[in-house]
């Protein structure tokens, strides 16, 4: 009996110190990780829409109607430069890839041009489709029109057409998916008087 | 991932990402117990039968117990406990109601504590918002996709053995590369879904 | 105090190449060698810090439940690594993913614990697990490094084979990892055969 007491004394103490380490650690790294996720939401915020200084979320009833009608988008900023007038409208959408949701940032200014796209979270093929991530790929977005909208060409880029990864068409296309929904939204958008200043 | 049908879980977990050949989880046991077809159907059943409840329970440990208390933090933690208690569990009851399955699964189970097919599929139902009908489907079709994956190559290893090997590549080096010739073939597979 | 028992898992007594330990992170993560790299000194981090502490606590730990207590240890161990590395190295944290929780059941640390830290003083104890941390680390990089090259052309990164290389995108795909393991064991056999003559 003393036995068993000995043995489940110290198995509770260990537990209970390494439950204490780890909420000690947790309590130190809490903010700086919460800092971190919210930089490179930042971040690629304003990579694709360089104009803006400071983003505020869209109103709620807009949002929702965004996710209700222009699925795959999920997320969407309003664009704000340093005298605190809107330049455009950041949209983050989720399009489905190969490998599964691929989370596309979309930047449009309000002359109606793409300033921007990149490639959050994804799981797509290394080598073939994570290419989708290289600078040499996503920046193929910047300088686009809202006019029509943006397709896919196997060959060589053209007009409103972007050249899609050898070998990862599928990727290619639903990256393109996530930039002609924003396309979309940002026209709707317009259309039914903008987004107040 | 949120909203996928059982079919489409089904042909994931299965075949376009088998958990051993294209997620890499739980190769110990996929090199270690396949030098025969036997032995290694007794471990993908014993791996099937603890992988479901492992996926089942964690699933109530984490929504109900972690997420209720905000200790997420502690999931690691709590889920590795929970696996290895689970276990335990198991082997001390089939050993008293059916010593007969316990005669075949017994020496299986104690290795699956370490087998991290068990503690991967928890994070990943949790990673994947899964519900619980769904985790319960993810969690066993991942361990019939891991059985699968096993038995064949137990069978190709079966007659690997008779075969005239180069000495450097005996045992193990030619074994990774006829596992690496059924993960091409199991790449074929993607796009599935 | 024994300096062979840091050599011993370098190469002697590699987990990868001789024991064959620890298989999945080594088949999974190595798609580049900068990611070889990052896994193995965040094992290393745990193997070192869980060798230590249940060196420390072997004669306080009773033998009927010194695998759940090394559990929990080597749990919370791994669990303080992955906050730090995403909290400081969000990126690297982000490409190894699930792997790095998994770091509990890496068979190698669960080793080491019963079979050397359980048995031995401190200071050898942590030797131990610096040397087969490494060994493991070199194993996993050595592994990532050959996988680039032949799947994208680059080690860390740089490019080796110049832009006209057509990468063997086999090698960074799953099959790769089997593929580029069995022949480095193979070729580590032949090593072994010629000094045994």
């Amino acid at each position: 009996m003393k036995e068993i007491f000995k043995t489940g004394v110290v198995l509770l103490i260990i537990c209970f110190v390494a439950a204490l380490s780890l909420a000690f650690t947790n309590e130190i790294t809490k903010d700086k990780i919460a800092e971190q996720r919210m930089m490179a939401n930042e971040l690629a915020k304003k990579e694709v829409l360089p104009a803006a200084a400071t983003f505020q979320d869209v109103d709620e009833d807009l949002l929702l109607e965004l996710i209700e009608s222009y699925s795959p988008i999920i997320e969407a900023y309003i664009g704000y430069n340093d005298s605190n007038e809107v330049v455009g409208i950041v949209f983050k959408s989720t399009p489905t890839a190969f490998g599964g949701a691929i989370e596309v940032v979309t930047g449009i200014e309000l002359s109606g041009e793409v300033t921007g796209l990149r490639i959050g979270s994804h799981q797509e093929t290394p080598g073939l489709g994570a290419k989708a991530a290289d600078a040499d790929f996503y920046a193929q977005y910047a300088g686009k029109s809202t006019e029509s909208y943006i397709g896919v060409s196997k060959t060589a880029a053209s007009g409103n057409d972007i050249q899609a990864i050898t070998g990862a068409t599928i990727t290619s296309d639903a990256v393109t998916v996530g930039a002609n929904a924003s396309i979309d939204a940002f026209k709707m958008i317009m259309e039914t008087g903008g987004v107040g200043n | 991932m949120e909203n996928a049908s059982i079919f489409v879980i089904m042909v994931s977990a299965i075949l376009v990402n088998n958990f051993v050949l294209s997620r890499f989880l739980g190769i110990c046991p996929f090199l270690g117990v396949s030098k025969q077809v036997e032995t290694a159907f007794g471990m993908g059943m014993a791996v099937t039968f603890v992988m479901t409840m492992a996926g089942t329970l964690t699933y109530f440990v984490h929504h109900y117990i972690l997420v209720k208390a905000g200790l997420e933090f502690l999931q690691t933690a709590a889920f590795i406990l929970v696996i290895a208690s689970l276990v335990q569990f198991v082997e001390i009851v089939l050993q008293k109601l059916s010593p007969t399955l316990y005669q075949a699964l017994g020496v299986f189970l104690p290795l699956i504590t370490t087998n991290c097919a068990v503690l991967g599929l928890a994070l990943l139902n949790i990673q994947y918002e899964f519900g619980l009908i769904q985790t319960i489907a993810h969690s066993f079709f991942a361990a019939v996709g891991f059985s699968l994956a096993i038995v064949l190559f137990a069978g190709i290893r079966e007659k690997l053995e008779t075969s005239d090997v180069p000495l450097p590549f005996k045992g193990f080096p030619i074994a990774l590369i006829s596992a690496s010739l059924m993960s091409i073939a199991f790449l074929g597979f993607t796009g599935l879904v | 105090m024994n300096l062979k028992n840091l050599t011993n898992g370098l190469f002697k007594e590699n987990p990868i190449f001789v024991q064959l330990l620890g298989m999945c992170p080594t088949l999974a993560v190595t798609t580049s060698a900068e990611n070889g790299i990052g896994m193995g000194l965040a094992t290393t981090a745990v193997l070192v810090s869980s060798n230590l502490v249940i060196s420390l606590l072997r004669k306080l730990i009773p033998a009927k439940v010194r695998i759940p207590a090394y559990i929990v240890i080597i749990a919370s161990f791994v669990t303080i690594v992955g906050m730090v590395m995403e909290a400081f190295l969000p990126a690297l944290y982000g490409a190894l993913g699930l792997f790095i929780p998994l770091i509990v059941v890496n068979c190698i640390i669960l080793a080491r614990a019963e079979s050397f830290a359980s048995k031995n003083n401190i200071a050898d104890s942590v030797l131990d697990g610096v040397g087969m941390g490494l060994g493991f680390t070199l194993a996993l990089t050595v592994l990532g490094a050959v996988r680039e090259l032949f799947g994208n052309g680059t080690i860390f990164n740089l490019s080796i084979f110049g832009a006209g290389y057509k990468p063997a995108l086999i090698m960074i795909l799953p099959p790769g990892a089997f593929l580029a393991l069995g022949i480095l064991l193979a070729l580590y056999n032949v090593y072994q055969i010629k000094s045994a003559k």
